[in-house]
C-alpha cells in the first residue's frame, strides 16, 4: 500500500470513528430518549416534515421545469437572461429570510412554510435545467435539425436526456436545502422536526435536541445519496462517459 | 440534382454571404464547395436544408423548389455530415446510427439488418460498436459513423459540411479512401465541403471555387487546375497546379491524345500499369533515371513505352489546348 | 402599503440597533471566513498531491455541507457544553468554519489541478522550487476559482449565520428571532430584508473582488 493510500484511509477511518463515537455517547446518555418514550410524537413530526417538504419540492419539479424548457425554446431566449440573474440572486437571499418574508405576507402555519419553500426551491431546479439544456452542443443540436427531427423530438431524445443529470442535481439540490429549511418552519408555526431542535434550545435539553437533530441530519444525508443513486441509474451510460472525458 | 439558381442570402446586419451562385450537382456526383475561410461554403450548404433561409434565387431539389418542401421530409431524405460529428451523446452507436431510420418508423429487423450494413461499409464491426457510445470512439471511428447515420436512411443527396476536416493527415487521407470507394458503390448525390485543394482534386467529380460568396470557377478538377479562369483561381489552387493535375489523368489518357512510343523489348525496363495516374509514371521515371517505363495493359499486353518527353508533350496539349485556342 | 410605511419607519427609528447587528453579523462571518480560508486552501492544495486524500476529504466535507444548520446547532449544543459553549459565538464559529470548508477545499483543489500542465512544467524547468512554484505560478493561476469558493462561503454563511441568533451569537437574525417571539412582522421583515441585502451586498463585492483577483491575461 502506499503512504499515500494509507494517509486516505486513516482520515477516512477516523472520521467514521468520530462519528461512531458520537451515536455512542448519544446512545449511553439517552439522548434519544424522546422518540424511544414518545414515538407517535416522532412521526407526526417526521410526517409533518417530510409533507412540507414533499408538497413544495414537487410542486417546483412541475413548475420549474417546463418553465426552464419553456425558457430555452427560441421564442423565449430573450427572458432566459432575466429569469437566470434572477435565480442568482434569489438563492443568495438566506432560507431564513425567505421563510420571515412568506410569514411576514402569509401570516403563520404549514401552507406559509410550504409557500416558502416552494419558492425558495423552484430556483436550483430552474436554473440547473435550463444550465442542462444550454449545455448541450450546439453542434449536436444543428445535426438533429439537419436530419430532419422536429423541435419536440430534438427535446425529448437530444435535450432532455442530455440535461437528466443537471436537472436531478437542482432537485437534489433543492430537496437537501428543503429538508434543512422544513426544521425552521417551527418557527412560522408549520410543525415538523424542528420543533424538538427549537424545544431543545429552549430548554436547554439534550435529548429533545438529539431527538429532532439527528433524524433530520440522516433525513437529509439519505435524501442526497438517494437521489446522487438515482442520478447515476437514471443518466444514459454515454453521459457518463462523456461528462468523465471532459473532466480528464 | 441539386441546382442553384441565382441564389443569394444576406444575413441580418446586412451581411452578403452568398451572391448570386447558380451551378448543378448531378445525380450520382460528388461537387466539392470549396473557397477561403468565411467565402460562405457552409451558409450555401445549409440553405438546401432549409437550415438557413434563401433570401433570393432558388434551390431546386430533384426539379422542386426547396422552399415549397416540408422541411423534416425533406431533411429526413438528405444525409447531413458535419465537421465535429454531432452524434448525440446520450445514444448508443446503434442508436445515433438508425435515428433517422427509427423517426420513419422502420421495424426492429429491418432495422438491425441495415446496421449491419452500413458498419460493415463503412469498415466497422457491427457487434464491436452496438451497444458502445459515442465517448468511448476515436475521432476517426466517431466521423465514420457520421457519415454512417448520414447515409441509414438510404437518401439520394448527401450533404457534407468539411467532413474530415478535424481529423490528422493520415487517418483523414485513409477516411477519404474509404468514402471514394463507398461513394462507388452507393453513388450519392453529394455537395462536399472543403477547404483543401487537394481534397477537393481528390474527391470530386467537379469543384466550386468560392470567393466572398460568388463562384470564381465552376469546373471538372482538372480544369480548375490546369484552365484556373482567372488570377485567384490560381492562386488559391497553388503554383504546383499542373503537377497536381497529373495525379488526375492515368498513361491511358496519354495513349489516348497522343501515342505511346514504338514497342521495345528490353529486359531491366521496368513496366507500369496503363491506369496508372501520370504523377506516379513521372515519379517512377525521374526516381529509375530510366529514359522509358512499358506500360502494360490489363491483361499484360505490352502497350508501348512512355518517356518524360511524352508526358511533356501530352502536357501541353492538355494544358495550353484553351490557351493557344 | 401600511406594512411598507411601517418597514421604513422602522429603519429610519432603528438604524442605530440595525447596525450593532450587521457589525455582530459581519464579525461573525467574517472571523469564520478567514479561519475557514486558513484551514481550506492550504488543505485544499496539499491534497492535490494525493488524490485518493482529495476523494476522502470532498466526501467528507460534502457530508458535512449535508447537515442541515438548525441540526448542526442542535447537535453541537450537547457536545459544546461539555466544555460550558454549548450556546453562543462558539458552536455559531464553528458551524460557519465547517460549511465553508468545501467550497473551498473544492475549488482550491480543482483551481490547482487545472493550472494548465504545460505553464506548471514550464516552471519547473526553469528551475522553481515546489514553494515558488505554488507561490508564483499555481496560485495566481488558481486566484479566481479560490475567491469563488470564498464567495460562495460567504454568502452562504451569512445566511446561517442568521439561523445562529437561534443559539444566541448575535447578528440580524436576533431581529427575526425577537420579531417572532413578539410577533411583531415589522421586526420579522426587517430582519429578512436587512440579512438579504447584506447578503446580495457580500455576494456582488466578492464578484467583484474575484475580478480584480483575475491575473490580468486570464480572462476567463
Ligand atoms: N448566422 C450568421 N449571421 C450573420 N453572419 C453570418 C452567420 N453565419 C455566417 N455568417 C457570415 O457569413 C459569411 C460566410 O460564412 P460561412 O458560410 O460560415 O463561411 P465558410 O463556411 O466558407 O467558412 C461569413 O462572413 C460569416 O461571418
Ligand atoms: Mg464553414
Amino acid at each position: 500500500m502506499s503512504k499515500q493510500k494509507r494517509i486516505a484511509i486513516i482520515v477516512k477511518a477516523f472520521f467514521w470513528i468520530l462519528v461512531l463515537a458520537f451515536f455512542y455517547w448519544v446512545v449511553t446518555n439517552n439522548m434519544f430518549s424522546r422518540i424511544i418514550e414518545d414515538p407517535n410524537k416522532f412521526f407526526t413530526l417526521l410526517t409533518q416534515h417530510i409533507t412540507i417538504v414533499i408538497v413544495s419540492s414537487f410542486i417546483a419539479v412541475l413548475t420549474s421545469i417546463p418553465l426552464g424548457i419553456l425558457l430555452t425554446r427560441p421564442k423565449f431566449r430573450r427572458g432566459e437572461w432575466l429569469v437566470v440573474n434572477i435565480a442568482n440572486l434569489g438563492q443568495t437571499i438566506p432560507s431564513l429570510a425567505v421563510l420571515a418574508l412568506a410569514m411576514g405576507v402569509l401570516g403563520i402555519g404549514m401552507k406559509a412554510a410550504i409557500v416558502a419553500l416552494y419558492v425558495y426551491s423552484l430556483l436550483p431546479i430552474l436554473q440547473n435545467t435550463i444550465a442542462g439544456i444550454d449545455s448541450v452542443d450546439s453542434k449536436t443540436k444543428d445535426a438533429a435539425r439537419g436530419m430532419g427531427l422536429t423541435p419536440k423530438q430534438i427535446l425529448w431524445r437530444v435535450e432532455l436526456p442530455n440535461a437528466a443529470f443537471s436537472i436531478i442535481a437542482g432537485v437534489r439540490t433543492a430537496l437537501v436545502i428543503n429538508i434543512g429549511t422544513a426544521a425552521l418552519a417551527y418557527l412560522i408555526g408549520g410543525g415538523g422536526l424542528g420543533v424538538w431542535i427549537f424545544t431543545g434550545i429552549q430548554l436547554f435539553d439534550n435529548t429533545y435536541l438529539m431527538s429532532g437533530a439527528i433524524p433530520v441530519t440522516l433525513l437529509a444525508i439519505l435524501v442526497d445519496l438517494g437521489c446522487r443513486v438515482l442520478q447515476f441509474l437514471l443518466v444514459p451510460k454515454g453521459l457518463r462517459l462523456a461528462r468523465e472525458a471532459i473532466k480528464s | 440534382m441539386i441546382q442553384f439558381q441565382n441564389v443569394s442570402k444576406i444575413y441580418e446586419g446586412d451581411v452578403q454571404a452568398i451572391n448570386n451562385v447558380s451551378f448543378n450537382v448531378d445525380n450520382g456526383e460528388v461537387v466539392i464547395l470549396i473557397g477561403p475561410s468565411g467565402c460562405g461554403k457552409t451558409t450555401l450548404l445549409r440553405m438546401v436544408n432549409q437550415l438557413e433561409s434563401i433570401t433570393d434565387g432558388e434551390i431546386r431539389l430533384h426539379g422542386n423548389n426547396v422552399k415549397e418542401l416540408n422541411k423534416i421530409e425533406m431533411r429526413r431524405n438528405i444525409g447531413y455530415v458535419i465537421q465535429s460529428n454531432g452524434l448525440f451523446p446520450n445514444m448508443t452507436i446503434e442508436k445515433n446510427v438508425m435515428i433517422v431510420p427509427d423517426l420513419l418508423g422502420w421495424d426492429r429487423k429491418k432495422q438491425r439488418d441495415r446496421f449491419h450494413y452500413l458498419m460493415e461499409l463503412i469498415g466497422l464491426h457491427p457487434d464491436d460498436y452496438r451497444t458502445r457510445y459515442p465517448h468511448e470512439l476515436s475521432g476517426g471511428q466517431q466521423q465514420r459513423i457520421g457519415v454512417a447515420r448520414a447515409l441509414a436512411a438510404d437518401p439520394p443527396v448527401m450533404l457534407m459540411d468539411e467532413p474530415f476536416g478535424a481529423l490528422d493527415p493520415i487517418i483523414r487521407n485513409r477516411l477519404q479512401e474509404e468514402f471514394l470507394q463507398i461513394q462507388r458503390e452507393v453513388k450519392k448525390t453529394i455537395l462536399f465541403v472543403s477547404h483543401d485543394i487537394d481534397e477537393a482534386v481528390k474527391m470530386g467529380d467537379k469543384i466550386t471555387l468560392l470567393r466572398k460568396g460568388e463562384v470564381m470557377q465552376f469546373d471538372r478538377p482538372t480544369e480548375i487546375l490546369n484552365h484556373p479562369k482567372n488570377a485567384f483561381v490560381s492562386e488559391f489552387v497553388g503554383q504546383d497546379r499542373v503537377l497536381k493535375s497529373m495525379s488526375l489523368y492515368s498513361i491511358k489518357d496519354l495513349s489516348q491524345a497522343i501515342s505511346l512510343k514504338q514497342k521495345v523489348e528490353s529486359n531491366d525496363t521496368k513496366t507500369i500499369k496503363e491506369d496508372t495516374s501520370l504523377r506516379i509514371a513521372i515519379s517512377i521515371l525521374l526516381n529509375q533515371e530510366a529514359d522509358q517505363i512499358i506500360v502494360l495493359d490489363d491483361a499484360g499486353n505490352n502497350l508501348g513505352s512512355l518517356t518524360l518527353d511524352l508526358i511533356e508533350q501530352f502536357l501541353h496539349k492538355e494544358v495550353k489546348r484553351t490557351e493557344i485556342k | 402599503m401600511e406594512l411598507i410605511s411601517d418597514l421604513i419607519n422602522y429603519f429610519l427609528n432603528n438604524y442605530d440597533i440595525l447596525f450593532g447587528f450587521t457589525a455582530e453579523h459581519v464579525q461573525l462571518v467574517g472571523i469564520a471566513i478567514i479561519i475557514a480560508i486558513l484551514i481550506g486552501v492550504p488543505v485544499g492544495i496539499y491534497i492535490t498531491t494525493n488524490e485518493e486524500l482529495a476523494e476522502t476529504i470532498l466526501q467528507i466535507t460534502s457530508i458535512i455541507m449535508t447537515i442541515p444548520s438548525i441540526a448542526l446547532f442542535g447537535i453541537m449544543i450537547p457536545i459544546l457544553s461539555i466544555i460550558n459553549q454549548g450556546i453562543g459565538f462558539l458552536p455559531a464559529l464553528i458551524a460557519l468554519v465547517l460549511y465553508s470548508q468545501l467550497p473551498i477545499i473544492r475549488n482550491t483543489y480543482t483551481a490547482i489541478n487545472d493550472v494548465d500542465p504545460n505553464i506548471r512544467d514550464a516552471a519547473i524547468g526553469i528551475g522553481m522550487t515546489t514553494f515558488q512554484r505554488l507561490r508564483k505560478v499555481e496560485i495566481p493561476n488558481a486566484m479566481p476559482l479560490i475567491m469563488a469558493g470564498i464567495r460562495t462561503a460567504t454568502v452562504l454563511n451569512i445566511g446561517i449565520g442568521a439561523i445562529a441568533a437561534f443559539i444566541g451569537s448575535g447578528g440580524l437574525g436576533v431581529l427575526i428571532n425577537q420579531g417572532i417571539s413578539r410577533s411583531n412582522s415589522t421586526m420579522i421583515l426587517a430582519g429578512a430584508i436587512a440579512v438579504s441585502v447584506l447578503a446580495i451586498i457580500a455576494d456582488l463585492f466578492l464578484k467583484y473582488v474575484q475580478k480584480r483577483f483575475t491575473p490580468k491575461g486570464l480572462n476567463s
